[in-house]
């Protein structure tokens, strides 16, 4: 049973974001996709504040989320999400340039859910989107009792 | 250190003299008389009871003639002078008066001239003076002055025979010149046990610089009241020339065959150097006046062989200052670490102590030059001198305090040592050789002095007693003692200097490591995209027209390559960079196991390849599995790489253990490499083919030797163009994690 709640994507590249886009665009999910261009905003959509205070209720199906960002980094987007007991179910997948294992054993200590780094080969990139895509927004069921349930 | 004879038995002997209460004999010699008056009154506090006798009437006498004494007395204890001498005229005799303050009063002797001396006047002493120290000036060494001294002081004194002592560290005194008319026996070159001086004795002789013995077999003359009615104690003599001597003292005489004695003392640097001691067979009283010309000669030889040893000591000194210059010029041009440089310039260190060996004990390890003892020997004084927190020890007989020295006594039977480190028993050590040499005992000295039923009795016999010394070298001098503790301090400045500059290079490292860390953070974000983004943007061009010409997918596909082998690069380097930094978890890896994964990575790049592989058992290693894992990948990948060429290729994977290391070792029938170029290997960007031939970032072996240097391993390569290549790699049993990155670590 597809998942159609949103995929926030949260990245201020311009060009990753057009990559990860034709990457998910590939595949064809039903998903809205929403982008955020820095940790700031991406609060800002979790929370319903800001300009997205007026967005319909509920959770993204998973936050896609690029590890360097402007305002709020990436990791600090995701301690907050992780630390907040409402916000802790949604599936976290860290994007990431770096292979520094100091972000990695970081991430992990924050609990994200999934962490991966950007290769540069444009097809090992589009299959891990793909894969991320397809597992967090089709196949992931949302735990019991999830608000997007409710 | 004393000579062969027994510590113990002198101790001994000294310990029954120092008893002795020379100071306060309670009488004096007879041949003047002693009173003790009331420095304010002048009224008669004590008296030797020969007073009358000697003076002709009683010390309350008011006869002219004494109260014009008294009147004499009274001006001097008024005055600044420290001593009072004068001349008394008492009917029908003329007496010598000396006086001198003491707690207990106004101590005044009086002593009519010797009728055996002749009267010596002053007005003949000055041209002796001048002549003494002309003499003197011109002696060319020590010996010589000694000899002036000894010839004036017989012609002036009409002793038999003078002798003069000097001691050593331990207080035997040596003769080391004599004047004789042939009536006594000579003692030239003899050695006298320090016990025949009790310490308190050498005390006395340092403040009171001249005693006058002038019958051996005098009767003391007891002070009346014996106790000083100012504070009830007995009268204290030690400046009273009169001064009665320890019967021991007179035994001694009479058994050496003299029947009067004087001695002068000589004092160097505040210490009691040797002595200047007359004799005469028979009792002999030599003159007040020639006494103070005695003492006078005393003090100026004192001040001459003081101004000697002085001019001799800072020759001697400046002598070695220059050798310790010399040898820490080589030492700060030495670009090894100070034990190597230390040893390297071993000469000039032996010629700082004039050693004939050294030896370097830093980190239980040591160095040795010269003739030294057996290394275990070294090591384990090292260990005894650092539990007994001994910073310098000097000897010179090392089997005085380590029995078994003895073995080796022919190489080294003295030595210094100067600690090197408050925290470990690092020591510089010099030594000497055994030199066997005889002394020349005045008697036995090991024969301890007979304590008869009443009291002891000093020795009998003066006659020559040889005894061979073993096992000591000569003695180290103040010079070359001091010589080893400026060095010390030398050395101590020059440890400190470097482990500042270390500390110093420390944290310069550290802070460019910090750098460099964060520039290859950086780099691995912001160096990646860009290449990330061409690659995707071409294959999205190349997926979104299907219609480019040929030509035009080539050149897509040309940018897509060569953009995804820069991100390659990227990537490898900051794997490489991070290798440095990323700490090792090392624990036992089945390398079996762990190649066999390898393998089946690797097995996309063996399609259409005919690979045959002989893998041994390989033995379990310590280390890190994930870098072992990137040890392994990376030789292999190079095995299958360049053994493309081959129709079939040989791969193998060996092992040997040798007990403590395990090397391993892969090997191919590939191209190779010219050994020429074998130094090449391990470099970061180092190839030894072209790119179009072998694709590669030229990483790879850098990486594998610093993952293998990380280990405490070591690698080399073997090869021959068209031959195959072998790499093997060692690590450790138990490997010493070494931080590759001078930074960390």
């Amino acid at each position: 049973m597809a998942d159609l709640r949103p995929i926030l994507l949260v990245e201020d590249n311009p060009r990753d974001l057009e990559l990860t886009l034709a990457a998910l665009a590939k595949c064809q999910l039903a998903n809205e996709i929403v982008v955020a261009r820095d940790g700031a905003e991406a609060l800002d959509y979790l929370y319903r504040r800001g300009q997205h205070a007026a967005r319909p209720p509920g959770d993204p199906a998973v936050v896609l989320l690029d590890l360097k960002l402007p305002k709020v980094d990436g990791l600090q987007v995701l301690e907050k999400v992780k630390t907040d007991s409402e916000q802790r179910q949604i599936p976290v997948v860290m994007l990431t340039s770096s292979r520094e294992e100091r972000d990695l054993l970081r991430s992990y200590e924050l609990g994200v859910n999934a962490f991966v780094v950007k290769p540069v080969d444009f097809n090992a990139f589009f299959e891990a989107i793909q894969d991320l895509g397809m597992f967090w927004a089709i196949l992931n069921e949302p735990p019991p009792g999830g608000r997007a349930n409710a | 250190m004393a000579d062969h004879v027994s510590e113990a038995t002198i101790e001994a002997t000294i310990e029954t003299c120092a008893s002795e209460p020379i100071r306060i004999p309670g009488a004096i010699q007879p041949y003047g008389a002693l009173m003790v008056l009331d420095p304010q009154t002048l009224s008669c506090l004590q008296r030797s009871r020969n007073f009358a006798m000697i003076v002709g009437v009683e010390p309350d006498s008011m006869t002219p003639e004494f109260q014009q004494l008294r009147a004499e007395i009274s001006r001097w204890r008024l005055g600044d002078a420290a001593q009072l001498l004068t001349r008394a005229n008492m009917p029908g005799r003329l007496l010598h008066v000396t006086g001198h303050r003491s707690p207990q009063g106004l101590v005044i002797e009086l002593e009519p001239p010797p009728a055996t001396s002749p009267d010596f006047s002053l007005d003949g002493f000055y041209p002796r003076l001048r002549g003494f120290l002309e003499r003197i000036r011109s002696a060319p060494d020590l010996a010589a002055i000694a000899q002036a001294a000894v010839a004036d002081m017989r012609a002036i004194t009409g002793f038999n025979r003078i002798l003069l002592y000097a001691f050593d560290h331990d207080g035997h005194g040596t003769v080391i010149a004599e004047d004789n008319d042939g009536v006594l026996p000579s003692y030239q070159g003899l050695r006298f046990p320090a016990s025949d001086i009790p310490p308190q004795a050498r005390d006395l002789y340092r403040l009171n610089r001249i005693r006058l013995i002038g019958d051996s077999n005098y009767t003391p003359c007891p002070i009346d009241p014996p106790y000083s009615p100012v504070d009830g104690q007995p009268l204290d003599l030690s400046f009273a020339s009169l001064r009665s001597v320890s019967p021991i003292h007179l035994e001694y005489m009479r058994n050496m065959g003299t029947g009067s004695s004087m001695s002068v003392s000589l004092v160097v640097d505040g210490e009691l150097w040797g002595l200047i001691s007359g004799h005469r067979r028979e009792p002999w009283h030599v003159h007040p006046q020639t006494r103070a010309a005695c003492e006078s000669l005393g003090q100026i030889l004192s001040l001459q062989i003081e101004a000697y040893l002085r001019a001799e000591r800072s020759s001697e000194r400046l002598a070695l200052k220059g050798v310790e210059s010399q040898l820490l010029a080589a030492m700060a041009a030495s670009d090894k670490d100070f034990e190597e440089a230390l040893i390297h310039s071993s000469d000039l260190l032996m010629a700082l102590t004039r050693a004939e060996g050294a030896a370097i004990v830093t980190h239980e390890d040591i160095r040795r030059a010269g003739t030294t003892p057996p290394r275990d020997a070294i090591m384990r004084i090292a260990a005894d001198l650092f539990a007994r927190q001994q910073e310098t020890f000097a000897t010179d007989s090392l089997s005085e305090t380590w029995p078994d020295a003895a073995e080796y006594a022919d190489r080294a039977s003295g030595m210094l040592a100067i600690s090197i480190s408050q925290i470990r028993p690092d020591y510089l050590f010099w030594f000497r050789p055994e030199v066997v040499r005889t002394v020349n005992w005045s008697g036995d000295p090991t024969k301890p002095m007979s304590a008869g039923k009443e009291r002891l009795h000093p020795r009998q016999s003066f006659a020559l007693w040889k005894e061979q010394v073993h096992q000591r070298c000569l003695p180290w001098t103040d010079v070359e003692r001091d010589s080893a503790t400026g060095f010390r301090s030398s050395i101590q400045n020059m440890i400190l200097r470097g482990a500042e500059e270390k500390a110093e290079l420390t944290d310069r490292l550290e802070r460019a490591n910090k750098e460099l860390e964060a520039f290859s953070y950086s780099i691995s974000h912001d160096l990646r995209a860009p290449f990330r983004h061409i690659v995707g943007f071409a294959e999205l061009l190349s997926d979104r027209e299907k219609s480019l010409d040929a030509k035009s997918q080539h050149y897509l596909r040309t940018i897509s390559e060569a953009a995804h082998a820069a991100g390659r690069l990227v990537d490898d380097l900051l794997n490489f960079s991070q290798l440095g930094r990323a700490s090792l978890r090392i624990k036992p890896v089945d390398m079996n196991a762990l190649v066999l994964s390898v393998r089946r990575l690797l097995e996309p790049e063996l399609a259409g390849r005919d690979v045959t592989w002989r893998i041994d058992d390989l033995p379990q290693a310590n280390g890190d599995a994930v870098m072992i894992t990137q040890v392994f990948q990376n030789l292999l990948q190079n095995a299958i790489k360049f053994t493309a060429t081959r129709t079939r290729a040989e791969i193998s994977i060996t092992a040997e253990d040798d007990g403590d290391r395990i090397a391993y070792t892969v090997a191919d029938n590939g191209v190779g490499f010219e050994m020429d170029y074998s130094d090449k290997l391990f470099g970061v960007f180092q190839r030894l083919h072209s790119a179009e031939e072998f694709p590669g970032t030229g990483i790879g072996l850098a990486l594998v030797k610093r993952i293998v240097m990380r280990h405490g391993g070591t690698i080399s390569g073997r090869g021959a163009p068209d031959a195959g290549a072998a790499f093997t790699f060692s690590l450790p049993r138990r490997p010493i994690t070494r931080d590759a990155g001078p930074p960390h670590g």
